[in-house]
């Protein structure tokens, strides 16, 4: 049985939406180590939105670093 | 072998319901490890239950955020 083009297809956009989902999960979970250090308030604190904010990118840095780092090495 | 609408529909409902357990377990652990310092009462002291409260909403406006500026 081939895999006709519209079950490929849908398996590669589930496939890219899992990866994502999974990246937010990731980076959720790593950001809320980092960013709230005490008991949770009723909302964030500026401290802690700027936090939020700034781990965000620099993880989104990171990666873009490293993927240059490893395409230069090839 | 088409994929049917119905099929589709069926394979999203999935996923929503183990994203939901997956989420539940999460923040049961999460919430408790920041909210439960001491050792654990008969009941919820009126603090653990605000901190639980909290806890729960801000990790979900987290995610939100987090969501946001990953469409970049």
């Amino acid at each position: 049985m081939d895999a006709s083009p519209d079950l490929q297809r849908l398996l590669e956009q589930e496939k890219e939406r899992m990866m994502v989902n999974e990246i937010v999960s990731k980076l959720t979970s790593e950001c809320w180590d980092k960013c709230i250090t005490g008991a949770p308030g009723s909302k964030f604190s500026s401290g802690e939105t700027t936090c939020i904010t700034n781990c965000a990118l620099r993880f989104l840095d990171m990666s873009q670093l490293i993927a240059r780092k490893l395409g230069g090495s090839q | 072998m088409d994929s049917s609408p119905e099929l589709q529909r069926f394979l999203e409902q999935e996923k929503q319901n183990m994203m939901m357990k997956e989420l539940v377990g999460k923040l049961t652990s999460i919430c408790w490890d920041k909210c439960i310092t001491s050792a654990p009462g008969s009941k919820f002291s009126s603090g653990e239950s605000t901190c639980l409260t909290n806890c729960t909403q801000r990790y979900l406006d987290m995610t939100m955020i987090i969501a946001k500026r990953l469409q970049m």
